[in-house]
C-alpha cells in the first residue's frame, strides 16, 4: 500500500510531546539574512508574507525602507542588515517579509529566506559573544548549529531601540 | 746598165767580140795592146792602160784609141755605178723602212719620195699599202683599247657576279638550313597542336561532367534550403512550446511559493495554538517541504528550459546561417554553372581551333617539305651558277689578258 509523504508525516506525528516537559526550551522562528542566520521567539512572529507595494517615507533612518499596508495596518519595513550595520538588502518579490509583534507594536522585517520554526533547548543557548557579527545588546544568545551560528535576537528590545531611533529622528 | 753603156759607143766591141785566139795571131806590135785588153777583160783590171811609149805608128794610134775607149768605158762604168748606188740606197732605205716596220712596227718612218722613175710608182704603191696598214693599225689599236676596257669591265662584272653568286649560294644554303629547321618546327607544332586538340577534347568532357555535377549541386542546395526551412519551422514551434512550458512552470512556481508561505503561516498558527496545534504544525512543515521540493523541481525545469531556449536559439541561428549558406551556395552554384558554360564554350572553341591548327600545321609541314626540296634544287642550280660564274670569271680574266697582249702587240705598230 503506497502512502503519500503527507500521510507518512501525519502517521509520524506524536500524539503528545511528553519530552518537552522534562527538558525546558522554546520555539524560535529562524530566518536567513545575507550571511546571518537569525532567530526570534516564535510568539513574536505573527505572519509571513511577500513584500508587497513598498512606499518609501522621507525623514526616516536608513534601516526603515518604507511602509507597507497589511490587513488594514500600516507597518514600517525594517532592513535588519542595515540596522545591525552588516550591509543592506534589496527588495524582490521572492523575498519574505515577516511581521514581528511585540505588545501592541508591530513591524515588518525583510528576510532572504525563512527556514521555519525550531524548538531549541535552553541548555543549547549560549551567552552572546562580545565582538560578534550581531551586537550582544540585541541578542538573547547564540546556538552552534553545525558550521553556522544561530543568532537569537531579543526582538522586543531591538524593536524598542529601533522605535527610539525613529522617534528621536 | 748595158743600155747606158751601149749609148756611149761600145757596141761593136760587145756585140761582135772576136775570139782571143785570133787576136793573138796578129803582129807582135799588138801584143801589149792585146795583153792589156786580155787583162782588162779577163781579170777586170779596169785601171790598166796600154803603154804607149813602146808603140809606134798604127799600134800607137790603136793603143791610143784603146786607151781612150777604156777611159770612156771606165767613165761610163763609174757613171753607171753612181746610178746603181743611188738606186741601191733608195732600195736600202725602202728595205730599212720595211724591216723597221716588220721589226718595230714603225709605220711612221715610211717615205715614198724618190726621183727614180722606175722605183717611184713601186714606192708609191708601197706607201699606199702602208697607209692602209697605218689606218688598220690605228683602228685595231682603238679596238684593242676598247676590247681591253670592255674585257676589264667583263672581268669586273664577272667577278662581281661570282661573288654575288657565292653570297647567293651561302644565303640559299642558310635559307635551306632555316627551312629544314622550320620543317622540324612545323612537325613539332603539328604534334603539339594534336596534343592540344586531345587535351581540349578531354577538357570538354570534364567540363561537361562538371556542368552535370554543378546541376546536381544546385538541386542538392535547393533540397537543403527546403529542409532547413522545415527545420527552422520546427525550431520555431519547439521554441513556442518551450515558452509555454516556461509559462506553466512559472505558474507552478508561483503556486509552490504561495503554498510555502501558506504552510509557513499555518505552522505559525499551529505554534500559537500551543499543544493543540502541534499536529497541525507538523503537517504544515511537511507541506512546506513539499512546496520547497516543487520549487526546487521548477528551478531545475527553469534551468532546463533556459538550456533548451539557448539550444533552440543556437539551432535557429544555425538554421538561419545554414539558409544563408545555402542561398550563397545556390548563388555560387549558379555562378559556377555560368562559368562552366563559359568554360564549355571556350573549350569548344579551343578544341575547334586546335583541330584547325593541327590541320593547318600538317599542311604547313607538307608545304615546308616541298619548299625544302625546292630549296635543294635551287641550291644545286646556284652551285652550278657559281661554278659557271667562276669559269666565266676565268674566261674573262683570260680575255682581259689577251686584250692586254693584243694592245701590247698593237702598240708595237707606231702609226703616228
Amino acid at each position: 500500500m503506497s502512502t503519500s509523504s503527507l500521510q507518512r508525516a501525519l502517521s509520524a506525528a506524536p500524539a503528545h510531546a511528553l519530552a518537552k516537559e522534562a527538558v525546558p526550551g522554546k520555539e524560535y522562528f529562524i530566518f536567513v539574512l545575507g550571511d546571518l542566520t537569525l532567530g526570534v521567539l516564535s510568539g513574536h512572529a505573527r505572519e509571513v508574507t511577500r513584500p508587497g507595494l513598498l512606499t518609501p517615507l522621507p525623514r526616516l533612518p536608513a534601516f526603515v525602507l518604507g511602509v507597507v499596508g497589511h490587513r488594514g495596518e500600516v507597518l514600517p519595513v525594517i532592513d535588519l542588515l542595515r540596522f545591525l550595520g552588516q550591509g543592506e538588502m534589496t527588495v524582490t518579490s521572492r523575498k519574505r517579509l515577516f511581521i514581528g509583534s511585540v505588545h501592541a507594536f508591530s513591524a515588518a522585517f525583510l528576510a532572504d529566506r525563512v527556514l521555519g520554526l525550531r524548538y531549541l533547548n535552553d541548555s543549547a543557548v549560549l551567552a552572546p559573544p562580545l565582538g560578534g557579527a550581531v551586537p550582544a545588546e540585541h541578542l538573547l544568545g547564540v546556538v552552534r548549529d553545525g558550521p553556522r551560528t544561530l543568532n537569537l535576537i531579543d526582538l522586543p528590545k531591538l524593536m524598542q531601540v529601533a522605535r527610539a531611533r525613529i522617534v528621536t529622528r | 746598165m748595158p743600155q747606158s753603156q751601149s749609148t756611149k759607143g761600145a757596141k761593136p766591141v760587145r756585140g761582135k767580140k772576136p775570139p782571143l785566139s785570133r787576136m793573138q795571131s796578129g803582129g807582135d806590135g799588138l801584143k801589149p795592146i792585146i795583153d792589156v785588153l786580155k787583162k782588162v777583160l779577163e781579170d777586170n783590171e779596169r785601171a790598166l792602160r796600154v803603154d804607149l811609149t813602146k808603140l809606134q805608128g798604127g799600134e800607137l794610134e790603136l793603143g791610143r784609141l784603146v786607151n781612150m775607149t777604156l777611159e770612156r768605158l771606165t767613165l761610163d762604168l763609174s757613171l753607171s755605178e753612181d746610178t746603181r748606188q743611188h738606186t741601191v740606197m733608195v732600195v736600202d732605205q725602202a728595205l730599212e723602212a720595211l724591216i723597221s716596220l716588220v721589226r718595230d712596227g714603225e709605220l711612221s718612218k715610211w717615205t715614198s719620195k724618190t726621183d727614180d722613175p722606175v722605183l717611184g710608182p713601186l714606192l708609191e704603191g708601197f706607201g699606199k699599202v702602208i697607209d692602209t696598214l697605218r689606218t688598220f693599225v690605228r683602228q685595231i689599236n682603238e679596238a684593242a683599247l676598247q676590247l681591253s676596257s670592255s674585257a676589264n669591265e667583263v672581268l669586273a662584272a664577272s667577278t662581281q657576279h661570282e661573288s654575288s653568286s657565292t653570297e647567293q649560294a651561302a644565303a640559299i644554303h642558310e635559307t635551306t638550313a632555316t627551312m629544314e629547321e622550320l620543317k622540324h618546327a612545323s612537325a613539332q607544332i603539328a604534334e603539339n597542336a594534336g596534343a592540344v586538340a586531345r587535351v581540349a577534347e578531354e577538357t570538354l568532357g570534364s567540363a561537361r561532367s562538371g556542368r552535370g555535377a554543378i546541376g546536381e549541386f544546385i538541386h542538392a542546395m535547393q533540397q537543403i534550403r527546403s529542409d532547413s526551412a522545415a527545420v527552422s519551422d520546427s525550431i520555431a514551434k519547439l521554441s513556442k512550446r518551450v515558452e509555454r512550458i516556461g509559462t506553466v512552470v512559472d505558474v507552478i512556481d508561483e503556486i509552490a511559493d504561495r503554498s510555502d508561505l501558506l504552510a509557513l503561516n499555518a505552522a505559525l498558527e499551529g505554534s500559537r495554538a500551543g499543544e493543540a496545534g502541534k499536529g497541525f504544525s507538523i503537517v504544515a512543515a511537511e507541506m512546506r517541504r513539499l512546496a520547497e521540493n516543487v520549487l526546487e523541481s521548477t528551478k531545475e525545469i527553469k534551468n532546463l528550459i533556459t538550456e533548451i531556449r539557448e539550444a533552440t536559439a543556437a539551432a535557429a541561428g544555425a538554421a538561419s546561417a545554414s539558409k544563408g549558406a545555402t542561398d550563397q551556395g545556390e548563388r555560387l552554384g549558379a555562378v559556377a554553372a555560368q562559368a562552366v558554360e563559359g568554360i564549355l564554350a571556350g573549350v569548344q572553341e579551343t578544341s575547334d581551333a586546335a583541330r584547325v591548327i593541327n590541320l593547318a600545321t600538317q599542311q604547313q609541314r607538307t608545304a615546308t617539305e616541298q619548299v625544302v626540296a625546292s630549296m635543294a634544287e635551287i641550291e644545286d642550280v646556284t652551285r652550278q651558277t657559281t661554278q659557271a660564274s667562276k669559269q666565266s670569271t676565268g674566261a674573262a680574266a683570260e680575255l682581259t689578258e689577251l686584250a692586254a697582249r693584243l694592245a701590247d702587240m698593237i702598240k708595237r705598230f707606231k702609226a703616228d
